[in-house]
């Protein structure tokens, strides 16, 4: 047991003492941060930067009803002639002349637009709508129905989804924020299993290339050496989610508070209020870079997120253990790192299959058949019930599903272990899989 | 001190080890000899507990081998390596404390091995900074450090030269003169004929030899001898020796005699002395090398 222990501090200390550790560990919540914070200024910026400046120049008579600046587009009617305006409109503060000529309700023709630079696309289909709406409108006042009626019939529907624990105490939720989470949980699940994974087979495969393997094992048993290996590097993918986790926080809350100043809120209402000049859409705007950030605190006070960290972690190390005991047997197989190819595609198939249909099938229906058969299967269950426990999983399905996974590592570690006695061992011959079930055969 | 008990090792189409058993006694030097692939390192294998037979029984001070007595072996590899990763100073503390000793111990230990082989400023390199002859020391110190009763050597002196492998001839020397019994598997016979007191013949997975090497060599010797004398006589088989060889160089001449059954090298003598002056007479007593090559190759004949 003691020796357990050596080997476990070995692998733990001289992977944590690495520069790459230390690097990666530090840089990659930064690096997680920062792809949030570009995301954030795009988006910010974006809102600023949707309001194109139209100024319409109408000869139309027929069409009564004027087209009223929106989040999207201010139009602003100015009293030119087309020339004149064209003419004005590289010195103009507008960005484009929208012309409405004469035409009939019926059918709308000649409606052009002007910029110095090409319209986009989306800017296009806004202009068009909301000369569609406009047309619609006046066809309906025109049929009889009058501007408090046409008011009636505009609603908004905001649906706010509630989910209803088993306690019966419904709690707020957003499908959103459930399946960030549960794709953030997917994904990290992946990349801890298939990193932490390879990390054991690599060390396995160093000591095997190394030839100190038959020191070592002439002073503890070769199983010892295979498991403090493959606890020492779990303590390590440990420590760093963990560091992560703190870090992560750590920058984003900041980011989050250097976001959402209310130096900035002002900016951008003084910007609004002097683009659209009507004060319904300032409230819009002025809510929006707000929105995400709070929809995800909101939702988060929702989830509970006490309960995903320690499914998450449950999972890892079930996962991580069920896995890596198979990679440590690829590892004392081969004599190089080229040759594991053969051996890797079985181990990374069901992992890859399970990412990617839990990615896809189980965050569209988490409660489907699907979903469920992935969530038991130890192959499959660590990323599919990480996925699926944002959502809400029973009780007793996870307690199977972790049951399950228990006895499947005790399984593949104690497979991984006879194969491994034998194959450190053994040098210079191309292994095959026939050749691996006979070493796993072989007497003590 | 170990007694290897009818040892069956078989592996899936392949008998590595048939029926072998030996004894080492305690405070000897004990050559276990074979050409590749004879069963050396199975053989050495089971000892350490890296891997256990089918059948047969190995015991350590008479007691049967067991978990304690890894602590009481140390093992030095054929193929053999350090973590390339790892300060040097690191990986022997490492692998005495696999060993079971404790940290102050082995520290103390280690600093006055790496004083006593030149190595002092070696604590904090790193295995890539040493050539291969200096790795092999390391490794060296590595085996020994624990102070194990049996320590077994597997080829040590490949990849030595031969300042260094002079200076660990002479530690094996000195920790076998202060009690401690070894096991070299090799297949240099120099090296035997140097160190070994007892040695053991494997071929094919089957022991066909063992016992001192003083008595081996006596029942080899096949009563030739080589006589060198000055003189223009031509020597000629008779009754009493035949002639395997004859050389000559300026007026000496060198033959090699067989005698005949029941005769002696006075007989000899006393025919050549009339004709010429005798310069000298010598026994040939085989070397383990002829020995070595007779057995292995009188099997490969069967």
């Amino acid at each position: 047991m003691n020796k357990i222990l050596l080997i476990i501090q070995r692998e733990y200390f001289s992977r944590v003492k690495k520069k790459s550790f230390i690097v990666m560990t530090f840089l990659t919540p930064l690096l997680i941060a920062g792809v949030y914070a570009l995301i954030g200024f795009f988006a910010y910026k974006g809102i600023k930067d949707t309001h194109d400046k139209v100024a319409v120049v109408s000869t139309n008579k027929t069409l009564t009803e004027k087209l009223s600046a929106n989040q999207n587009v201010a139009y602003v009617y100015i009293d030119k002639s087309l020339e004149q305006a064209k003419k004005d409109l590289s010195k103009a503060n507008y960005d484009y002349i929208l012309y409405l000529p004469e035409f009939s309700l019926a059918a709308p023709k000649g409606v052009e637009l002007f910029g110095a630079k090409q319209p986009g696309m989306s800017l296009n289909r806004r202009i068009s709508g909301d000369i569609e709406e406009l047309i619609k409108t006046q066809k309906l006042k025109e049929s009889g129905i009058s501007q408090t009626d046409l008011d009636k019939l505009k609603t908004s529907v905001d649906i706010s989804t509630k989910k209803i624990a088993e306690t019966g105490k419904e709690e707020e939720s957003s499908a959103g924020a459930s399946t960030f989470i549960a794709f953030t949980a997917g994904v990290l699940m992946f990349m801890f299993i298939m990193m932490y994974g390879i990390q054991v087979m690599r060390g396995v495969i160093e000591e095997k290339t190394n030839r100190i393997i038959e020191v070592i094992v002439s002073s503890v048993k070769p199983f010892q050496l295979m498991m403090g290996k493959i606890v020492g590097i779990a303590l390590v993918g440990l420590t760093q989610f963990m560091l992560w986790i703190v870090l992560t926080l750590a920058i984003s809350t900041a980011a989050v508070s250097l976001f959402t100043n209310k130096e900035d809120i002002k900016e951008i209402t003084a910007s609004t209020q002097a683009q659209t000049q009507i004060s319904g859409a300032e409230q819009v705007t002025s809510a929006a870079p707000q929105g995400p950030v709070a929809d995800i605190q909101k939702s988060l006070a929702g989830l509970d997120v006490g309960k995903i960290i320690v499914v998450f972690l449950f999972f890892f190390l079930g996962g991580y253990l069920f896995y890596s005991a198979l990679y440590a047997a690829i590892g004392s197989a081969v004599d190089s790192e080229t040759e594991t190819q053969q051996f890797m595609l079985p181990v990374m198939l069901p992992l890859l299959l399970g990412y990617a249909l839990s990615l896809s099938v189980v965050t569209n229906d988490p409660y489907g058949s699907t979903a469920f058969w992935l969530s038991m299967i130890p192959f499959t269950s660590p990323i599919a019930m990480v996925v699926r426990i944002p959502y809400g999983v029973p009780g007793w399905e996870l307690a199977l599903s972790m049951a399950i996974l228990a006895v499947g590592f005790v399984v593949t570690v104690w497979i991984a272990g006879r194969i491994y006695r034998v194959g450190i061992l053994m040098y210079g011959k191309k292994t095959t899989f026939k050749e691996m079930f006979k070493w796993f055969t072989y007497k003590n | 001190m170990l007694s290897v008990k009818n040892i069956v090792k078989q592996y899936a189409t392949h008998r590595a080890l048939n029926d072998v058993s030996l004894e080492v006694e305690k405070g000897k030097i004990f050559g276990l000899l074979g050409p590749n692939g004879a069963g050396k390192t199975s053989l050495i294998r089971i000892i350490t507990q890296i891997t256990a037979p089918e059948s047969g029984e190995v015991f350590f001070n008479g007691e049967r081998l067991n978990a304690n007595h890894i602590s009481q072996i140390g093992y030095l590899p054929e193929e053999r390596g350090l973590y390339k990763k790892m300060e040097i100073g690191e990986q022997v503390l490492y692998l005495s404390k696999l060993k079971g000793l404790n940290s102050a111990e082995a520290t103390k230990r280690i600093k006055y091995w790496f004083e006593k082989l030149e190595m002092k400023d070696w604590w904090s390199k790193k295995v890539e900074d040493l050539s291969k002859g200096m790795q092999q020391k390391v490794q060296f110190v590595a085996t020994i450090l624990h102070q194990p009763e049996l320590i077994i050597l597997d080829e040590p002196f490949s990849g030595f030269d031969p300042v260094n492998a002079d200076i660990i001839k002479n530690e094996i020397l000195e920790l076998n003169k202060n009690g401690a019994t070894f096991i070299f598997s090799t297949h240099r016979m120099e090296s035997v004929e140097e160190l070994c007191d007892n040695i053991a013949l494997i071929n094919k997975s089957k022991k066909i030899l063992d016992g001192a090497v003083d008595e081996i060599k006596n029942t080899y010797r096949n009563n030739a001898y080589w006589i060198e004398y000055e003189g223009d006589y031509e020597t000629t088989s008779n009754d009493i020796y035949e002639v395997l060889q004859t050389e000559k160089v300026k007026n000496h001449t060198l033959v090699k005699l067989q005698l005949k059954p029941s005769r002696v090298a006075n007989e000899a003598l006393s025919q050549l002395l009339p004709h010429v002056n005798i310069h000298r007479l010598d026994e040939v007593i085989p070397t383990m090398n002829d020995i070595f090559i007779e057995k292995v190759k009188g099997q490969s004949h069967e």
